[in-house]
């Protein structure tokens, strides 16, 4: 599955694009942090409101800052692929096959299921009837909880990109 | 002084342990806090320029403290990573450059506060003034230069190469 990853990243020009012009990866870099700001300040707010922070400010309303967290994380998918695409060590193999890379899109994907959980088994119709000083149900505040975990982990994994070979070495792999 | 610093027992353990809690947590942990403080302050802001009127002005003023908790991480994490460094950042323009633009989007932080949630009209829920949207602007704009200057203080080679920028002092 890693050399079709690997494969299909390095079939458009991308990688290419990526390597002969030295201001994509900072640019992108800069990019994948406004997209990082963006996914946290929307989702993580209406997190942390579902657990009780910022009572006042009423959930059906803060959820209408999702749509921004969407684009931040479209924005992150886009750079993020380039960034794998165009590795400039290693090319996309060495990134797949990174451990602490790995662990970020597993905490991505979990992410992205408790979401679909939140909407699907009807959690955020629930959470958006309270009231604005009200109480979400306990449901709501297990997928808050389960959300900010997966999503802060995505940020501690992916910073451990970089530095593989200290995770390896904590866990003696 | 500077080497002093740098080779404190701290800076030392931060920089070179093989830990995983020394410098790559370090360094998770200023990117979480960033994305608190900055999140925060960017939906705060957006709301101040009218985006999701449904909110109450005044029930945004409980986010202050989680701001700070995102500063008092990025403050502990980015003055350890400092000390690790030292005498390379301290010649980076772009990381002074970025450190100036944390203290005015903090002292936004704080004007904000002052003039926009102590406002009566915010306190007694009647409206907000006229101010809030200049104070909103420019805590998109400092927050926006602040990690682009932050990420490029990275690439010092590019930095030179396309704006002609180099080191400080050397």
């Amino acid at each position: 599955m890693i050399d079709a990853i690997a494969n299909f990243l390095t079939a458009g020009p991308f990688d290419e694009f990526v390597a002969t012009n030295d201001w994509v990866w900072p640019l992108c870099e800069i990019l994948h942090f406004f997209g990082m700001a963006l996914l946290i300040g929307s989702v993580g707010l209406v997190d942390a409101r579902m657990l009780g922070i910022g009572k006042g400010i009423p959930i059906k309303s803060l959820e209408r800052f999702v749509p921004l967290g969407v684009i931040g994380f479209c924005i992150n998918v886009i750079t993020g692929l380039l960034f794998v695409a165009g590795n400039p060590v290693g090319g996309p193999q060495e990134y797949l096959t990174n451990l602490a890379l790995q662990l970020k899109m597993l905490c991505v994907l979990i992410a992205g299921v408790n979401v679909l959980l939140f909407y699907a088994l009807g959690i955020a119709k629930a959470a958006n009837a309270v009231g604005p000083s009200g109480d979400a149900p306990m449901s709501a505040k297990i997928v808050a909880v389960v959300s900010l975990i997966l999503w802060f982990g995505v940020i501690y994994f992916g910073r451990f990109i970089m530095y593989n070979d200290t995770l390896l070495y904590a866990w003696g792999l | 002084m500077i080497d002093a610093i740098e080779n404190s027992a701290y800076a030392i353990w931060v920089r070179e342990s093989p830990s995983i809690w020394a410098f790559t947590t370090i360094l998770s942990l200023h990117a979480m806090g960033l994305a608190i403080i900055v999140g925060i302050n960017t939906m705060i802001a957006l709301r101040l320029l009218g985006y999701v009127p449904g909110i109450p002005v005044a029930s945004l003023r409980k986010l202050y403290p989680w701001m700070y908790v995102g500063f008092t991480i990025n403050a502990f994490s980015g003055l350890s990573l400092l000390a690790a460094n030292l005498s390379n950042d301290s010649h980076n323009p772009m990381f002074l450059m970025k450190l100036s633009l944390i203290a005015l989007a903090m002292i936004n932080l704080e004007l904000t506060r002052a003039k926009v949630f102590d406002d009566p009209l915010v306190v007694n829920g009647t409206g907000v003034p006229a101010a809030a949207k200049r104070f909103a602007m420019a805590s998109l704009v400092l927050w926006t230069l602040a990690i682009i200057a932050g990420r490029l203080s990275e690439y010092p080679s590019f930095v030179q190469a396309w704006l002609g920028i180099t080191p400080i002092g050397q």
